[in-house]
């Protein structure tokens, strides 16, 4: 299996008019990865996509394949194949004409291309269903032909828009596993446009968080997760309670803020703006419901807070617990269900404590839309 | 290269985007504008033999315009009495075969559009294929059901309803039926195209609040489909003033269309000048006239032809 | 307002509409079985076939119809390819240019079609002269101006019909084949058209309709090449013949023929595809059973019916010989010609006598000779006996129609109309 060709975006510039869909875009993408790129609609994550396959010209800098710069080569010349969101299957064709496209356009004979079309039929699991047309499949396996006729092209890079939004929510989840067990066989670079965190977190080597054109941060799942850089990847990538403070003190690589409602609270810097934070500054700490435990009643301190309860409900895996400390802002405590007994809090205050490590600093930002 | 033209290009290919251009400039400036402004820049100039064009006496004057007015120079009369009587009634004609046919074809668009079933097919079939025959063959028919020997004639004298036949094409009734019957595919479409997207639930609603039927057309039906009628009237009355085959054929002896004179100017007296400012007359009034109805009526071009 | 009352007059309106729009056809197309020398269903004298023999041997019919079929190949190839750039560019053209395009694309509909012929006509003639050419040159070829005037408003129809498919095709359909390694060329020929594969044939057959009963636009243009259309108006003009309903016949019955056919084809791919919804992966494989052509199908089955019917029609034809029932007809008609003679001479004789009695008493002052039998008195102009001279002479002759009772009429019979020609 090849090592894979990595794509780079170098400060990537793309405009519409006076409108900027991508701004400054700087991404190193390595071979053979899969990699997201994860943000709301609208933020430019499309338009970074179309850009890569050459249906865009960026306006600035450079879209690099495998080392190569990719101005003035059309999207049929690119060694990638881009799976729609929508899919774009032909309506007309036959599933295996479908799936052998890009081989017609070089001139393979049918015999060759009904042989490779069967072989990869087999593997996206739909053996003998070549002759179908593709409004004759349910939506999953118009998902996996529109893979394969992606991977018929053997491209380098296979670049996917957001292809399972419209697939039900079972499907979605079991396509997510297979489309990973796809590239890993396949050993090809996937990169991924998806608005959904869940795909983005369980699929992908590394993501990139956009917000608005801009992109906020690029790493790992599990980083991104717990070590955000913005307050809008704090905020957008699974859920997380927000308390708003000014920098009151900095201590190495935590620092004590000083809240309107809950006092002054301590927390650890996120790595990017270790040295970057400095007293006085507007800041912004995450902690995530899972990292809150309850307290015994009367301790206080400076990672603990003090809410009232407003209501409970019980999820299966996990039992929330929705607060409010005073002034209304509201607390979300996710309690893993280990078979423990849950006593109803409703009505009640309880002090919420959590460790340092689990809250996250960053500067004060822009926060994701509900 | 404008940024359009270049997406244009990007998105079609250069020589696929060519190729678009191409036929897209050849048919809109070569095809429909260029002639256009030919004919008007020639509707301004004297009729002169061939080898005289572009020569000293080729100039602009707006002779073959006061011709239509005052006739003949030196003519006995003040106005062009049988030329301008002609015109007037070309256009009076038109309007009248267009609310002709407006009446006869909206009860059955209003049919064809809010009724279900397979016979609806049938019907849509039997309406298409009148349309496809020949122009001049429906003519012809027509002609043969009123001629003077015609079905019409012999039925009425036969029942003893009328001792003597009737002259339907002297009293150009024949002429009317024949431009109504050529166009009535052409004012049914566009508006069964409307009332078809009516939901069927306003129409029930209407009548569950109790409104008469004729209430509901008049306040829930037509106004819902008058893109669809106003589309229709355009193309019948403009196709009715321009029409040439019906007239030829079935109008009486004494009456002459408009484009008949066109045609004589053209094939007859050989004078071109004349001709092309006799069609730019009507093409002007007749634009001019449908701009104003729908002013009135409060209609916009771009649902014309939908 | 009863309901049942409703009912009823929307039903009569319906028989009144489709009488109104198919009867004519229809009697046209009796006219041609009829033997009577001009065209008329009633009286009906013999079932014959001779005027489509008559109008196979008209060799200006033929010529005609051979220069229809060449303009109309050119203007379907001309106004789809232009249609259909036009509607491309429609849908990507720069939003403030859209709605002044197209106002221009959709003004030839409107734009009367007169005024087209004599615009290309004149335009065409002034580009010949301008680069210098003859009066034999291409630009100034019947065909060639007749095709660019056709195709300046058909080209609208067309772009009509395949913008209106053109607005269901997505985009990233062709995205995709230039993304699988497709050249534009190749993505424009194996995918979008073949989607719009049948727009493109219903805006051809379109063209190649409205090309070929074109008639106030190629009355300008024809040049040396009178089409179908332009002889037809050229007969209908001066005289007419059962030949025309002959031609007018075989017209109607190709065209309901190829209806039928259109609507059983649609049925059949209906119920091929429903077929195909419930159909399992072995019987696509290998034997998918297609329902038979003609369950649940009633065009087919008119489609069959047609078909037999013509098939009766022309094996009659090749069979059946009018020519007793035509002589009886003829020998009918010297008849009653001679019978009208004697009784003209009879009335003239009265007339005569009472002429001369009258005379005889008022000593002839008074001039004033009633009018034979002419009952309308303002048609006088084209009754026969103005037209063609001597009546009585003439319709002693046997191809005379029987009564001719009204006077004006005779405009429209072609004894009369010979004198013009």
């Amino acid at each position: 299996m090849s090592a894979g060709v990595g794509v780079d975006l170098e400060n990537l510039w793309i405009r519409f008019g006076d409108f900027v869909a991508v701004r400054d875009a700087n991404v190193n993408i390595n071979g053979g990865d899969f990699f997201s790129f994860l943000g709301p609609s609208g933020c430019g994550k499309t338009t970074i996509l179309r850009a890569v396959s050459g249906f865009l010209d960026p306006s600035e800098g450079k879209v690099l394949i495998g080392g190569n710069d990719m101005r003035g080569i059309g999207p049929n010349k690119r060694p990638t194949a881009l799976i729609f969101q929508n899919l774009a299957l032909f309506p007309l064709m036959k599933v295996w004409e479908n799936i052998t496209f890009s081989m017609e356009i070089k001139g393979a004979s049918a015999s060759q291309r009904r042989k490779r079309a069967d072989e990869l039929l087999d593997m996206i699991a739909l053996p003998g269903q070549g002759d179908k047309l593709p409004s004759e499949l349910s939506g999953g396996q118009r998902q996996r032909v529109a893979i394969a006729r992606a991977l018929c092209a053997e491209p380098d890079v296979l670049l996917l828009d957001e292809p399972l939004s419209a697939l039900d929510l079972k499907l979605r989840q079991h396509m997510r596993t297979e489309l990973r067990e796809i590239q890993q066989r396949v050993g090809i670079t996937f990169i991924y446009i998806t608005h959904d965190q869940g795909e983005a977190l369980t699929m992908s080597d590394n993501i990139a968080v956009m917000r608005a054109g801009v992109i906020d941060q690029i790493a790992d799942g599990k980083t991104i997760y717990n070590d955000p850089n913005t307050a809008f990847a704090a905020s957008f990538v699974g859920e997380n309670n927000v308390f708003r403070g000014k920098i009151k003190q900095v201590m190495g690589n935590e620092a004590m803020i000083a809240t309107n409602r809950s006092g002054d609270l301590v927390a650890r810097i996120s790595t990017a703006n270790q040295g970057k934070l400095k007293e006085g500054d507007d800041a912004m700490m995450f902690v995530r419901p899972e990292a809150f435990t309850i307290a015994p009643d009367g301790t206080a301190g400076d990672h603990f807070v003090t809410a009232r309860v407003t209501h409970e409900e019980f999820e299966g895996n996990v039992f929330n617990i929705f607060t409010e400390c005073e002034g209304g802002k509201e607390i979300k405590v996710s309690l893993p269900n280990l078979g423990q007994s849950f006593e109803d809090h409703t009505g009640q205050n309880i002090t919420l404590e959590y460790e340092t490590r689990n809250a996250v600093l960053v500067p004060a930002g822009e926060l994701a839309a509900e | 290269m404008p940024q359009f033209l270049k997406d244009f290009f990007n998105r079609n290919g250069f020589g696929m985007g060519l190729a678009i251009l191409g036929l897209v400039l050849f048919w809109t400036i070569g095809l429909i504008i260029l002639p256009q402004l030919s004919m008007l820049d020639f509707s301004f100039r004297p009729n002169l033999p061939p080898p005289e064009i572009g020569g000293p006496k080729d100039v602009y004057t707006l002779e073959n315009y006061k011709y239509l007015i005052y006739g003949p120079e030196g003519g006995s009369q003040d106005y062009n009495a049988v030329d301008l009587r002609v015109f007037f009634r070309t256009l009076l004609a038109a309007v009248c075969v267009t609310i002709f046919n407006l009446i006869l074809c909206y009860p059955i668009a209003y049919y064809l559009g809010q009724s279900k079933g397979s016979h609806i097919r049938i019907f849509a079939i039997m309406l298409i294929i009148p349309y496809w025959i020949n122009e001049i063959l429906r003519a012809f028919a027509l002609r043969i059901i009123f001629g003077e020997t015609g079905v019409l004639n012999t039925l009425f004298v036969g029942l003893g309803i009328w001792d003597t036949p009737f002259d339907f094409i002297r009293n150009d009734i024949a002429l009317y039926a024949g431009l109504g019957y050529a166009y009535i595919l052409l004012m049914i479409f566009p508006m069964y195209n409307v009332i078809e997207s009516l939901d069927g639930n306003q129409i029930e609603a209407a009548r569950d609040l109790g409104a008469p039927w004729w209430r509901i057309h008049w306040r829930v039906v037509i106004p819902y489909a008058k893109p669809g009628i106003s589309s229709g009237c355009t193309m019948v009355f403009m196709l009715s003033a321009g029409a040439l085959a019906a007239p030829q054929i079935l109008g009486g002896p004494s009456s002459l269309w408009f484009t008949q004179l066109i045609y004589q100017q053209f094939n007859d007296n050989n004078d071109w000048p004349q001709g092309a400012a006799y069609a730019i007359v009507l093409l002007v009034t007749c634009i001019l006239f449908v701009l104003a109805m729908m002013r009135l009526f409060k209609v916009n071009m771009g649902d014309i032809g939908k | 307002m009863n309901n049942s009352f409703l009912r009823i007059s929307i039903w009569v309106y319906l028989v009144i509409f489709f009488l109104y729009l198919l009867g004519p056809l229809v009697i046209m197309s009796v006219t041609a079985f009829n033997s009577s020398a001009f065209p008329r269903m009633t009286p009906w004298e013999c079932l014959t076939f001779q005027w489509f023999g008559e109008l196979f041997q008209d060799q200006r019919i033929l010529n005609g119809i051979k220069n229809s079929l060449i303009i109309g190949a050119g203007t379907v190839v001309l106004s789809v390819a232009m249609g259909l750039a036009g509607a491309l560019m429609l849908t990507q053209i720069w939003p403030k240019l859209r709605a002044t395009y197209y106002t221009i694309i959709i003004a030839p509909i409107l734009i009367p079609g007169v005024v087209l012929g004599i615009s290309t006509l004149v335009f065409w003639d002034r580009i010949n002269r301008m680069l210098g050419l003859g009066a034999d040159s291409v630009l100034s070829n019947g065909i060639f101006l007749t095709v660019i005037g056709q195709s300046t408003f058909i080209a609208s129809y067309c772009m009509l019909v395949l913008v209106a498919r053109l607005q269901r095709y997505d985009v990233a359909l062709t995205e995709a084949a230039l993304d699988l390694g497709a050249t534009h060329a190749q993505a424009f020929r194996k995918i979008l058209l073949p989607f719009m594969r049948p727009a493109i044939a219903s805006a051809a057959v379109l063209a190649f309709l409205a090309s070929f009963e074109n008639y106030n636009t190629t009355t300008f243009t024809f040049g040396e090449y009178p089409t179908l259309t332009i002889e037809l108006a050229q007969k209908v003009r001066y005289g007419i013949t059962p030949s025309i309903s002959a031609l007018a016949f075989i017209i109607v019955a190709l065209t309901v023929f190829f209806a039928l056919l259109n609507e059983a084809k649609l049925k059949r791919q209906e119920l091929v595809a429903a077929a195909r919804k419930q159909a399992t992966v072995e019987e696509l494989a290998g034997k998918i059973k297609l329902p038979s052509f003609f369950a649940g199908n009633m065009a087919a089955v008119l489609l069959v019916v047609f078909a037999v019917a013509t098939i009766t029609v022309v094996g009659t034809a090749t069979a059946y010989n009018p020519g007793q029932c035509i002589a009886n007809v003829k020998e009918q008609k010297r008849l009653e010609a001679e019978q009208r003679i004697q009784e003209l001479r009879k009335q003239r004789e009265e007339q005569r006598k009472k002429r001369e009695a009258e005379e005889a008493e008022q000593g002839g002052d008074q001039q004033s000779a009633p009018k034979p039998s002419n009952n309308s008195g303002f048609g006088n102009v084209f009754a026969p006996n103005t037209l063609g001279g001597d009546t009585e002479e003439e319709s002693s002759g046997p191809e005379t129609p029987p009564s001719n009772n009204g006077g004006f009429g005779g405009a429209f019979d072609p004894n009369s109309l010979q004198t013009d020609q």
